[in-house]
């Protein structure tokens, strides 16, 4: 009865960064393409189940779902060497094929003429599922697919596992730069309402960020796939401990329960040192991997897949450190007691805080050049800046009245535009919220006003 | 050779020199060959004080005589000689040494019958002497013609004679003596054992002077016409003792004739004694033979003839010899065994190099049996020693107890304690655990150790011959130690004499012997297995295991204690080990596995007498001990009551946090569960740091010492055992948080527990609150339909059942108030406590605790407010 999780990759940024992830998941469980387990894998310590299951034949099967509204990200996927590790009956395209149109109306829209069968599909992973944890979805939420179509399935499957915990790995838009898609702030600020309130945690992945850590490469025309590596690796590490168990963390309440206090405040920053790919011997040249560097590396605001705006109030709520490898438990307190005495991490003033640290066993089929690697998931009240960032741009937008015809178009939108302006509001509030967390007076938050409601 | 050369030049200076040599050709040849003689014997040449040389030589042939060390010591002297700033004549100091240092052993071991021949050769210096000793006289029973004029001993030999009280004469005397030396009575000396003194006076005018304080006395019998002149007595007294030590011995080596129960010790002291003896007999043999001579031929008599004095002279060196063996004979009373043979060993460090010399030789051969039984202890660890003299002494309790081997095989899959394990304990069979037997069934007895071994090389020999024989008898590998013994054991003979050598052995013997035992606990019976297993199950470190356990047997344990079965509780444990990563563990693992109840009394429930066991045999639980396992025990019960208030708190963060869109259709309670939620967070974090602290600073850490140590393979059992218990007793002391202050040890972890009740209170309290908001949610949704019109649904029957009728909401609202409060409060003392605890982890727990410095600031905080109360 392992907690097991389903995923739920939506769209095409949520396909791509999805069929990294499982490729590494599969290498890093030794099973090859077909799902089957390699020969020499037998050194167990992990847990495959909790992503996988196998079948009659005994080859292991991703407990994963593929939707996208058009056809070429996972038409891609099923040309691919992996074609046959993912159950064909868990990928769901658009008869139409005709994609969301970069629209989060649209996508919504399609959510709700696809959602019988899309449930269907999940209804029965759920029900595959000895113990069902939660659900895991990989989107993006600057397009139409992954966050309108996103938004729609995180609504319903909080209406339908309203026990199971959803947690998202939503890849936040490129602000500069110029994006593809101009309106990718009416698409975020509209995703962000459900990420708040139909999500119980959130792991933030800024393109921004992510392009910033992955420019250093030399080789520029995979920065797309080293994106993709990079966030695949964060994935894998979040869940290493639910793969490889220890003494605790070994399911997804674990984890996210000591880092998310309040319900609101659920958007997790990550920082991964050091991110090296199977490409790439090393992105960023990291001379010494000792516990201290890699945590010490891990606090530091450039590593973090979040860009964030400086501020000196802003504060840790949480933070977990996973820290994989080869690691001696003294080095681990040497660690602790350091970053403490040169005070590298602030954390808020309502309550005790401090930085939990997850041992964990390393996948003995992935080569690793580093002796020491980590990943922290982080609650900082900084990662408001982004939604700060998403709301001044949605402004600029709608001040000018600008492209919502295409969102008119839809039953939504139909009738007027209060959606966007609640979900202006739920945003607003998310940040007062953040502010609020910087105060010692959150103790009492909330007493004076009534909440707005769900 | 001399050349030619200087043959020639030689014939030259004869010639010059000596005129009569140019025509005397034999003359000249003669002179010829003196001369060369000269040449080459080096007389007159300085010999160059090189002390280097000298040196050289010495250390020479002390490598050849000794060994290295002792060269080794030599130089060192040497060298220190040579910096010595007073002394001017070093080489001649040195040379001296070296000439009494090396000559004495070629001259031999003083014969131990004196050569009476040998006097001969040097007869010319002496005689000049002799005539002057005025003993001569006075022992002759006649004047010697030669003598010119009456000596004054002559004289009162003559007033004596007139008085009518004349000397015995020494010849009677000395035979008397002869046999005195013997321990019998002579005719006119008596040897009277002291009890029968007075049978003994036989109204002559007789003498007696006691021995000293022994029982022997000697009676002169005097019969009226011949005295016994006082020098006389004096010197038979003086002889006597030899006589009395010699009876002494003999009686002695009798007495241990041919008894069965004589030790092996003092049989090979017997044996030595009636070695010592039988030359003994010889001397006097050899004595009276020259008594008998010396009466008939009186020249022989004058020059080497046996008088009384002679006689004395002769049996000097004796007399030490006999008082040796005597002092064996006494020892021999009260010791027994090793100490016997360190009684005698205290005697090779005297001074005198002849007690010295004996004792060694002594000890040689009174050692043989102690080496023997070593040799096979140290070798092949079994004790033969049928008369208790070794210092290793087996129990008599345990001598019979044998393991019997418990299926250890692997064969058994999954047997969870229901099948062989019970039955084995069960069966009544006498058994002991590994430990009574590895701590018990030998016994060190450091009286018993020749004080030539050395404590530390004892300890190493008692552990070398346990390991073995535990390796033989409880690990059942005999084949290994016999092997070893043959291979190892090839061409050593330990002896006395080598001492170095038998310390090498001693040393490769522990080296080996340990090393197996460590081999044989880890490859044969897979220690590490079995300690990984007990991090693993009992200190929870299979999180997925201990989870899925907790999950499936936490809604029973919630029950009564008396409510509970063992069976359902197995078969819990198993499912847990199926569903979980515990399923790849050896099945000689797993099927050691169990889940039982403690004892429990009325009114406890299934938490408080919950347990998971591992049962371990023989002869793994000589490491693995029940005291150890009591310990194991008392660590997963705190740990596992840890594990359980997190897995509640994670629950019901789950609740609450999924409950979020419910409770906001009832906004008067958002501020409330706000307030929840910051409490629940602050214990999570408390739970989290003090799981956190347990696993990385206290199990990991002293997992990793202990690992270190194993990796290492160095020393016994017994460092091993140590090991373990360090390892343990560091977990159980930091897991709970134990202060090293009498009376108060516990005050820490009864504050914890405290905590963890308050938890589950709260718990409980914010599940009512759950149940409110939901019953009032569902309310409020019933009202706006039946508002809209809309058909009004039935009740959520969940949320009606739930909504605790008999609490209201402000008694909810209170309890939770009350525990957050509590919680806070003992968090914060707890602290506190910490951070003045003595142990620095504990202390560190403190740190980790208050990373952010919250409790500081609020301990702060209230001090403020408490001023200004006070004010």
């Amino acid at each position: 009865m392992p907690r097991e999780i389903v995923t739920i990759q939506l769209g095409q940024c949520g396909n791509q960064i999805g069929s990294v992830f499982w490729q590494r998941l599969c290498a890093e469980h030794g099973i090859d393409e077909q799902g089957i387990l390699q020969e020499n894998a037998n050194e167990g310590g992990d847990r495959k189940d909790v992503f996988f299951y196998q079948a009659d034949d005994e080859h292991y099967i991703p407990r994963a779902v593929l939707i996208d509204l058009e056809p070429r990200v996972i038409n891609n996927i099923r040309s691919s060497a992996y074609a046959k590790l993912y159950n064909p009956e868990n990928i769901f395209m658009s008869k139409d094929g005709g994609g969301a149109g970069n629209n989060w109306a649209m996508g919504y829209a399609a959510g709700e003429r696809t959602y019988e069968e899309v449930m269907e599909i999940i209804d029965r992973e759920a029900e595959g599922s000895d113990s069902l944890e939660g659900f895991m979805m990989m989107h993006s939420i600057g397009g139409g697919t992954g966050s309108g179509l996103g938004s729609f399935l995180l609504e319903r499957l909080n209406d339908k596992f309203p026990k199971k915990l959803i947690q998202t790995y939503s890849v936040f838009p490129n602000v500069q730069g110029g994006s593809e898609v101009i309106v990718q702030p009416y698409n975020s600020l509209l995703a962000i309402k459900r990420l708040v309130n139909h999500a119980d945690s959130v792991v933030v992945l800024d393109n921004n960020a992510l392009t910033r850590i992955t420019a250093d490469s030399k080789q520029n025309e995979g920065a797309h796939d080293l994106k993709n590596q990079l966030v695949a690796t964060v994935m894998a590490a979040s869940t290493q401990t639910l793969r490889y168990p220890g003494y605790m963390n070994n399911d997804l309440v674990g984890i996210i329960a000591s880092l998310i206090p309040t319900p609101r405040c659920h958007f997790l920053m990550t920082s991964y040192t050091p991110f090296t790919t199977d490409q790439i011997e090393k992105v960023k040249s990291i001379r010494k991997t000792t516990v201290l560097d890699v945590m010490r590396r891990l606090l530091q605001p450039k590593n973090r897949m979040v860009s964030t705006v400086p501020s000196k109030t802003a504060c840790y709520i949480s933070i977990l450190n996973i820290i994989q490898g080869d690691v001696d438990p003294t080095d681990v307190h040497q660690s602790l007691l350091r970053i403490r005495e040169r005070q590298l991490a602030t954390f808020i003033p309502w309550g005790p805080a401090s930085i939990q640290v997850a041992l964990t066993r390393r996948s003995p089929y992935v080569a690793s050049s580093h002796r020491v690697s980590g990943l922290m998931l982080a609650n900082h009240t900084s990662v408001a800046s982004i939604f700060r960032r998403t709301l001044d741009q949605y402004d600029r937008l709608r001040t000018r009245k600008a492209f919502l015809d295409g969102y008119k178009k839809e039953k939504m939108f139909a009738n007027g535009l209060e959606e966007f302006d609640d979900a202006r509001g739920v945003v607003e509030e998310l940040l007062n919220e953040y502010k609020a967390c910087e105060s010692p007076d959150y103790i009492s938050y909330g007493t004076g006003e009534g909440e707005p409601a769900g | 050779m001399p050349s030619s050369a200087s043959t020639s030049s030689l014939t030259t200076l004869v010639n010059a020199l000596v005129p009569s040599a140019r025509t005397d050709s034999r003359l000249r040849g003669d002179l010829l060959e003196d001369c060369q003689e000269i040449l080459e014997s080096h007389i007159g040449q300085n010999r160059e004080a090189d002390i280097g040389h000298l040196g050289g030589l010495i250390k020479k042939q002390l490598l050849q005589s000794s060994n290295s060390t002792t060269a080794l010591r030599f130089s060192n002297l040497l060298s220190r000689l040579l910096e010595e700033p007073l002394l001017s004549r070093k080489h001649a100091v040195l040379l001296f040494l070296h000439s009494i240092a090396f000559s004495e052993p070629s001259s031999g071991i003083p014969v131990f019958l004196p050569s009476i021949t040998s006097a001969q050769p040097h007869a010319a210096p002496q005689s000049n002497v002799e005539p002057r000793r005025p003993l001569t006289p006075i022992t002759n029973g006649n004047q010697r013609p030669e003598h010119q004029s009456q000596s004054k001993a002559d004289m009162l030999r003559a007033y004596r004679l007139k008085i009518g009280r004349p000397q015995l004469p020494e010849n009677l005397v000395l035979r008397d003596a002869l046999y005195i030396l013997q321990g019998i009575s002579g005719k006119y000396v008596h040897f009277v054992a002291e009890g029968d003194t007075a049978a003994s006076h036989n109204g002559a005018n007789t003498s007696t002077s006691s021995l000293s304080t022994t029982d022997r006395r000697v009676v002169f019998v005097e019969d009226g016409k011949l005295t016994i002149g006082v020098p006389t007595r004096s010197l038979i007294h003086k002889l006597s003792e030899l006589g009395h030590l010699y009876a002494r011995v003999v009686a002695f080596v009798q007495s241990k004739e041919g008894k069965s129960s004589v030790g092996m010790i003092e049989q090979s002291l017997c044996h030595h004694l009636q070695t010592q003896l039988t030359e003994y007999y010889r001397l006097i043999a050899v004595l009276e033979s020259q008594m008998y001579m010396s009466s008939d031929d009186e020249d022989v008599k004058e020059e080497s003839g046996l008088t009384l004095r002679r006689l004395e002279v002769w049996i000097d060196e004796w007399r030490l010899r006999m008082r040796m063996m005597s002092v064996c004979v006494e020892g021999c009373k009260d010791s027994h065994g090793g100490a016997l043979v360190s009684l005698i060993h205290t005697y090779t460090d005297n001074g005198d190099p002849f007690v010295r010399r004996f004792t060694d030789a002594l000890l040689e051969e009174v050692s043989t049996p102690f080496f023997m039984t070593l040799q096979r202890w140290l070798f092949s660890g079994e004790l033969h020693d049928p008369f208790l003299e070794f210092f290793v002494a087996l129990n008599p309790g345990l001598a019979d107890v044998q393991y019997v081997a418990r299926g250890l095989g692997m064969g058994t899959v999954l047997g969870f304690g229901e099948g062989d394990i019970e039955d084995g304990d069960a069966s009544g069979r006498k058994e002991e655990s590994g430990l009574r037997l590895w701590e018990e069934k030998y016994r060190f007895r450091k009286e018993m150790l020749p004080s030539f071994v050395g404590e530390t090389f004892g300890r190493k020999i008692f552990s070398t011959g346990k390991s073995l024989n535990f390796i033989r008898y409880s690990c059942h590998d005999s084949d290994w130690v016999v092997t070893q013994n043959r291979l190892g054991n090839t061409g050593r003979k330990l002896v006395y004499s080598d001492i170095g050598g038998l310390e090498r052995s001693i040393d490769s013997a522990y080296q080996i012997a340990s090393q197996r035992l460590f081999d044989v606990f880890f490859d044969k019976f897979k220690l590490l297995d079995h300690l990984r297993a007990l991090k693993s199950y009992l200190m929870l470190r299979q999180g997925d295991f201990a989870d899925q356990l907790l999950e499936t047997i936490g809604p029973s344990l919630n029950r009564p204690a008396n409510t509970l079965y063992r069976h359902n509780l197995t078969a819990t444990l198993e499912s847990a080990v199926r569903n979980s990563n515990a399923q790849y563990d050896p099945p000689d693992v797993l099927r050691r596995l169990d889940a039982r109840m403690l004892e429990y009394s009325h009114g406890e429930i299934g938490w408080d007498v919950f347990t998971l066991e591992y049962k371990v045999d023989a002869p793994i639980d000589t490491v693995l001990d029940p005291v150890s396992m009591e310990k194991y025990l008392r660590l997963f019960n705190h740990l596992w009551k840890m594990r359980r208030v997190d897995a509640a708190l994670g629950h019901g963060w789950v609740r609450i946090t999924k409950g979020t869109r419910m409770f906001a259709r009832v906004p008067e309670l958002e501020a409330s569960w706000h307030q929840v939620r910051i409490v629940m967070a602050e214990m999570i974090h408390f739970m989290r740091q003090l799981q956190a602290y347990c696993h990385l600073e206290v199990i990991e850490c002293s997992w990793k010492s202990l690992l270190e140590f194993i990796e290492k393979k160095e020393g016994d059992l017994d460092g091993l055992i140590e090991a373990h218990n360090s390892y343990l007793d560091r977990m159980v002391k930091k897991v709970l948080l134990l202060s090293p202050k009498t009376g108060k040890e516990e005050n820490i972890l009864t504050q914890v527990r405290e905590v963890f009740n308050i938890i589950l209170q709260f718990r409980e309290a914010t599940d009512n609150l759950y149940n409110h908001s939901l019953a009032e949610a569902g309310r409020r949704d019933n009202l706006r339909d039946k508002d809209r019109g809309i058909f009004e649904t039935p009740l959520d029957e969940d949320a009606a059942r739930n909504a605790n009728p008999s609490e209201s909401l402000p008694r909810i609202l209170r309890r939770i108030k009350d525990y957050s409060l509590a919680f806070s409060d003992r968090a914060l003392a707890i602290v506190v406590a910490l951070n003045s605890h003595p142990d620095l982890d504990c202390k560190f727990l403190g740190v980790r605790l208050s990373f952010s410095d919250f409790y500081r600031a609020k301990k702060e905080q209230l001090q403020l407010q408490h001023a200004q109360n006070q004010k």
